[in-house]
This record gives C-alpha cells, structure tokens and sequence, in this order.
C-alpha cells in the first residue's frame, strides 16, 4: 500500500498485492449515455470483481480521469455520445491518460471498427455485451503495461511524480503494476508547496526505490538540458549520453530521462491541441473562435505547461525565461506585476487556447519577478477554486471564447510560461523540421505525414512516441496519432474555456449527488475533491439495499483494498467492494464509496450538462505533464509562430 | 404454489416463444444476485423510462417540418441499443428498419417505424409488468429463484 507519508514509496507491496489478485479489483471507468446498457454493463464488471465506475456523459468521464489521475486502470466508452464522439474521448484518454480505452456500440459496421483502431482503441465490442467479453478486458490493462515498461525511461519518470501521493514526494513505482498502465508520466496533481525553489535545486537522490527527490529544472539547468541535447543531436539524445554531457552533479539519468520525456510528451499533446484545433472538427463555435495559428501554440501549450509548472518541476523562472526567449527579449523584460499575475494564472485557466502569442507580448513586463506561489500547484488549486470568480470577472467571453479578443484577455502566466516552453520545444523541432513542415502546411490535413516525419527527427525517442499513443500493438499508432490531432484536441481545447466551471461542477456534482463522503482525497484541487460527492447517494440508496442485505456475499474483493486505499484513494474505488462491505459505506472512512451508476445515471440532464461546458483545463493544469510536446511537429503551428518571432538567444541554443 | 410456479414458467416461456425476450434477458436475470436482489427490475425500469424519453423524442423531432434526421438516427439508434440490452427484441428490431428509413428520409417510412416501435414497447412493457408481478407472487408464495 502506498504510504500517504512523504517518504518511501511502498509500491513493491503494493505490485505484489495486485499480482496476486490481479484482476481483481480492476478499476474500470465506463462511459455511455445510455443508462440501461451502463446499468447493464456496469453489473457485468461488478461480477467479473472489477471496480466499476460510470458516467453518462464523456465530459465528466474526462473530468473524473484528469483529476483522478492513477485511479483507473481502463475505461468503456461509448461510441455515440451526445455530448462527445467516443473517438474523441478516445484519443483524449489515450493521449493524456495512455489508459487502454474499449469501445462499445450497437452499430458494428467494419468501418466504425476501424476508426476505433485507428483511435487506438484496444478493442471494440458490439452491443449487447455479453459478461464473458467482459471479463477479459484486463487483458489490455497488463498488455499496455509491459508495453510501457519495455521504455527503459519509464521508470525514470517516476521518480518525478507520484500517483497517489497527496502531499508526499515521489514514487518510485516503477513496479507499480496496476498504474503502469496510467502511463509513464504522472506529474503530481498537488504537491509542491514545497516546490518554489530557485534554480538549481537538486537534491542527491537516494538509490533506487527510497524515495527520489524531485529535480528542478531551472533555467540554468533547463538550458543545460537543451544544448545537451543539440549537442547529441535529436536522434542521439538519449538520456545517458544527455546527463553525461549535462556534467551536473547529482542529477540522475532518470531526472533526465524523465526531463526529456516531459517534453516529449508536451510536444506531441501540443500538436495535437493544435492540429486538432486547426482541423475543428467537432468543435462548437463557440469555442473556436478565431483561431490564430500563432496563438494556437502559445495557448494550447500553456494548460500543459502550466501543468508541468504546476508539478513544480518546471520553476516559473524556466518557463518565464523560455517564453521571453520565443518573445525575442531578454527575460528580464517580462514581468508581470504581481497583482496581475494571479490574476492573469486564473484567467488562464480558465481560458482557452487560443492566445495570440504576440498579446502575450503586448503585456511586455518581466515575468521573471513573478512569486513562485503562482505556479504552485496549490495556487492554481486556488485559481481553479476561484474560477468561478475569475470567470464572472472576465465575463462570459472567456467562458466561451477560445480566442481571446487582444490585450483585453488577460493571459495567465503559466500561459507565458507555456508559451515559452513550448516555443523553445518548437525551435528544437523546427530547425530540423521546418522544410517538412512547411511542405506540409501546404498540403491537407497534416497530422499524419507530422507524425510520421515528426517521430524520427523529434526529440521525443522514438520508442517512447508511440509508447504513449500506442494501445496494445496497434500498428496504425502513427496515423493514429494523426488522426489524433485532429479531434481530440478539439475538444480538450475547448474544455479550456471553460474551466471556470471546475468550481461549477463541483457544486452541481453537489447538487446532484450528496457528497456523503467528507474525505477530500483528491490531491490537487480543492474544488475538485469535492467531486467526491460522485459518492452518490442516490444510487448509494438503491446499493445500500442490496449490500445491507448481502453482506459477505461470494464476490469479496479484499485483495482490492489495500491497494487503492493508498494516499490518494480514489472516489470511486472499489464500489463493489463497498457494498459487500457494508461497513465499508459509512462515509467519511475515507474510502468513499461511490456509486457511479447513479452518479451516472443522471436523469435530469440540465445540471449535468454543465459538465458539458465544465472543462477541464483546471483538472489539466494540475495534472501531469502528460500531455506531449508535438507542437512543433504541427505546420500549421509552428512555422507560424517561428515566423512570428526572432528566436531569442536561448533559442539559438537549438539551432544546430 | 405450484400453480403459480408453473404459471410463471409457461409465461416466461410464452415471451421468449413470441420473440418479445431473447437470450439478453436471461442474461440479465443471470446478473442478479443477493448484492443486487432487484437488478432485473431495476434495469427494466430504466429502460421503460429512457424508451419513453426517446419516444416522446422521436414524435418530436418527425413532427418538424425540417425533420432532422441525424438527430431522429440518433435516438433511434439509442433505443435499439437499450432495448437489445434488455432483450426486447422486437423493438429492437422495429429500430433497425427506423433506422433504414432514416438513412433514406423516408419520413413515411419514419413515421410508420414509430407507430410500430411504440407498439411493440408498449407491448413489451405490458408483458414485463406482468411478468414481474408474477414473480412476485412466486416469491411472496416462498418460491425462490435459483441463483446463479
């Protein structure tokens, strides 16, 4: 079990426990707006003693992954949902998450099949499901887990985040079976109070599986890491030969490794952003407003820099320092006055993608002076807790528009951090790509022939590329990521908007189902915690009958306990289990037993359809820095934004 | 007692002979047990509410006078998938050729489908409440269903 202290990871107990029950307990999020199928299937899971979670809508199902990160091991969904095409979330959970996704449908026309493969859906199921298709799926859970563990960086990256741990540092689970399968990259959700260091603060790290303390990558460092890299060349950067031409004392290959693949990651979750935004494919107009292809990159960066900056290991000072580079200044030009800047962090949040790069500019004030506590995790947990505040400050405009109108928007400084971030990551990828890329611009729809031309020559290793994408062996995992980019950001982008409703949803969670459960596990926000209400009680009420009256029923689940009842025990673990512990229902104990049917079932639909507009960008800001770092890959993005601005020195750095 | 039993199985019988159940309900009664007693009527229940929600849909969107028929697919694509969920076949069925018409516009056609997809639900709902009424009594008279 992991420990909720701050100190060793016990993850080895944990895998073991797990592999000895394996798959018991398996955490299952299932998605369908259909309430009899979910109802349906969602018993079917009980029985194949898995711990079922649903939802009916595939916002909330998006919400409840973000913030609940490390908390399932899989997830159904739906191929026709009203509120999000199933391909959609698809991609998305692959993309952010890297869970196995199963599609269902009662339409089983082979070309439907194949989109869901190239999705990178693991498997495709036609409805009615029958149990014994179910009881398999673990099979996908495991598969993406030794197909994940085969990256060497893997394990490397863990030592950066951590699953479950609230306030503790680290995790070394590189055994961590059951959220192997979560990906590679979990940057921590909270954590980080103690994250404002200034620069090059490294701690020596203890060998192995105590507990690894979490690198800062500074400025200095950062740059370090980057020339390092031009230095090897992108298909040489490798984590070794990178540290060892880094000559930093203490820094370890896996702080590296873990580094790099932050970037990596980032980069391709901005190309997509970017790409799909550029396709809209399914994206309402009210989010995409004008979208300008400079901004694009900027904006759609910014929720995984700010991610990352969130996770403390990318200080505001590198980000800051990065984005002045794409701005062509020096940094100690852009600073924000303070008051601005919590400001501008909230607004952020809350706004979309779309922030022209060059308003960022037009803000001209050092970012440097900006306190540390702005990119705290803990104070973007603020900032989405204010959302609502914020919002109703910006007004309705940044509810829904994506592109912020000039110099009236302001922009958070995570988004400048993003930009910044993300800019330097592009300029890697440009002086390499830019023929390419602009080859491609002229030509249609981009995305596949980036990723394809984007995976040899980016930094990301090419291993570790398709390592996220990739579900089971899918072989379309380039095209896939492809296709990637054009939905799926769309509609991660247009969560953006409307995080403001983080604190909205919340509170419709609350109205809807009583949040019985006072124990807020939720890591990071605040608010978000308080989605624990999804401990419905009104499906609790229908549960509690059947588990009052059938206590120590056969399908007992024991084994299941001690491991999600970890630091960060998640929501709806084991609702199952809670029922046939009856005890186990009393709320408060922690282990708040939801019951997602309910939860999901949600009859009446006007408060739930907030969760339609509730986006997520706030879960996301806190999230792990997931999302990949392909911006640079996207034509359509990059060159325009490399045309836009002079690179700065630091971005000389990269050019070869 | 007897008599009741036997009532209930020539009924039970009767619904799968007549198409209006398939295999997906045993399938259902299968997934109940002691942690989850009433789940077959819990789960119908939902389904009588959904399909009345989609049938009042469906009037509603055939009563257009631009009928939308991405929207009309999409409900009816959602009661055959509750519908073959439960077993209830026969609506089922009706929903695939709705479904038909509506890729071909077909609003007569559409408008039939409804009428008959109404009746089969209604007929459907008609003999469920009857069957769960007769279990009832099988199980009030001390009978007991075997579990699986």
């Amino acid at each position: 079990m992991v420990s909720m202290s701050g100190d060793v990871a016990t993850c080895k107990s944990e895998a073991t426990v797990v592999t000895d029950h394996f798959p018991v307990g398996l955490r299952v999020l299932v998605v369908d707006d259909d309430v009899v199928c979910l109802r349906i299937i969602e018993q079917m899971l009980r029985r194949c003693n898995y711990s079922v979670t649903t939802c009916t809508q595939a916002m909330v199902a998006l919400n409840l992954l973000r913030e609940k990160r490390g908390t399932f091991d899989i997830v159904l969904s739906d191929v026709h949902m009203p509120d999000m095409d199933g391909f959609k979330l698809l991609e998305l959970v692959g993309l952010e998450m890297d869970l196995p996704v199963i599609m269902m449908s009662g339409d089983g026309r082979t070309n439907l099949v194949m989109r869901g493969v190239q999705h990178g859906a693991c498997d495709y199921l036609i409805k009615p499901i029958r149990d014994e298709e179910l009881k398999n799926i673990w099979q996908h859970v495991v598969r993406k887990r030794y197909n994940s563990s085969k990256e060497p960086e893997c394990s490397g990256s863990l030592d950066d985040n951590d699953r479950y741990k609230r306030g503790s540092d680290d995790a070394e689970c590189a055994s961590s079976v059951i959220e192997g399968a979560d990906g590679v990259l979990k940057p921590q959700k909270k954590k980080r109070e103690a994250k404002e260091e200034e620069d090059t603060e490294m701690e020596n790290d203890d060998p192995s599986t105590t507990k690894k303390p979490r690198v800062v990558w500074s400025v200095e460092l950062h740059q370090q890491f980057v020339s390092a890299v031009n230095q090897l060349g992108i298909d040489k950067a490798v984590p070794k030969r990178i540290l060892e031409l880094m000559n930093v004392p203490g820094l370890t290959r896996e702080n590296v490794a873990s580094h790099l693949q932050d970037m990596q990651k980032f980069r391709l979750y901005l190309k997509r952003l970017s790409g799909v935004v550029q396709q809209q494919g399914g994206l309402p107009s009210t989010f995409c407003g004008p979208i300008e292809q400079n901004s694009e990159l900027g904006s759609l960066g910014r929720f995984d820099i700010q991610a990352l900056a969130a996770s403390g290991q990318i200080p505001p000072e590198t980000l800051t320092a990065l984005h002045a580079e794409l701005l062509g200044r020096s940094t100690s030009n852009l600073v924000l006055p303070a008051v601005e800047q919590q400001n501008l962090l909230q607004a952020s949040l809350q706004q979309a993608k779309c922030i022209p790069v060059d308003q960022v500019m037009a803000y001209g004030q050092p970012l440097l002076k900006c306190p540390p506590s702005i990119s705290n995790s803990k104070h973007l947990s603020q900032a989405i807790l204010s959302a609502e505040d914020v919002h109703s400050r910006f007004g309705s405009q940044r509810a829904k528009n994506i592109c912020l109108g000039p110099s009236s928007n302001p922009i958070g400084l995570a988004a400048l951090n993003s930009n910044m971030l993300m800019a330097m990551m592009q300029q890697q990828q440009w002086q390499k790509q830019q023929q390419m890329e602009l080859q491609h611009r002229q030509s249609g729809p981009p995305e596949v022939n980036h990723s394809i031309n984007v995976q040899p020559s980016c930094l990301v290793l090419p291993t570790q590329l398709p390592g996220n994408f990739q579900v089971g062996d899918s072989p379309a995992s380039i095209s896939r990521s492809g296709s990637l980019s054009k939905s799926s950001v769309i509609d991660y982008g247009v969560l953006s908007p409307q995080s403001n409703n983080s604190s909205g949803v919340v509170q419709v969670l609350d109205r809807e189902l009583k949040p019985e459960c006072g124990l807020n596990r939720l890591p990071s926000g605040g608010s978000l915690s308080r989605s624990c209400s999804i401990n419905a009680d009104n499906s609790v009420g229908l549960q509690l009958h059947n588990s009052s009256s059938a206590f120590g029923s056969s399908k007992q689940l024991p084994a299941l306990i001690p491991n999600h009842l970890g630091s960060s025990v998640p929501y709806y673990i084991n609702s199952s289990q809670v029922l046939d512990q009856g005890h186990m229902r009393n709320p408060g104990v922690g282990k708040c037993a939801s019951i997602p049917s309910r939860f999901a079932v949600d009859e009446s639909d006007s408060p739930m359809c907030n969760f339609n507009t509730a986006k997520i960008c706030l879960e996301e800001t806190k999230v792990k820095q997931e999302p990949n770092m392909n911006v640079m890959e996207n034509a359509k993005v990059g060159p325009a934004i490399f045309q836009k601005f002079q690179p700065g020195d630091l971005m000389s750095v990269f050019s070869d | 007692m007897e008599q009741i039993q036997r009532k209930l199985a020539e009924y039970t019988a009767s619904l799968y002979n007549e198409k209006i159940l398939d295999e997906q309900f045993i399938q259902l009664q299968q997934l109940q047990d002691e942690s989850n007693p009433d789940f077959v009527v819990e789960v119908v229940s939902l389904f009588f509410e959904d399909s009345e929600r989609l049938l009042n849909e469906l009037a509603k969107a055939l009563n257009q006078t631009n009928v939308d028929f991405k929207k009309l697919d999409a409900h009816v694509h959602q009661l055959k998938g509750s519908s073959s969920s439960i077993g209830a076949q026969r609506v089922q069925r009706v929903c695939i050729s709705f479904r038909n018409y509506c890729d071909d516009r077909n609003v007569e056609g559409c408008l039939k489908c409804l009428q008959q997809v109404k009746i089969e639900y209604t007929l459907v709902k008609n003999k469920l409440e009857t069957l769960f009424k007769l279990e009832k009594q099988f199980v009030d008279a001390g009978g007991s269903f075997p579990v699986v």
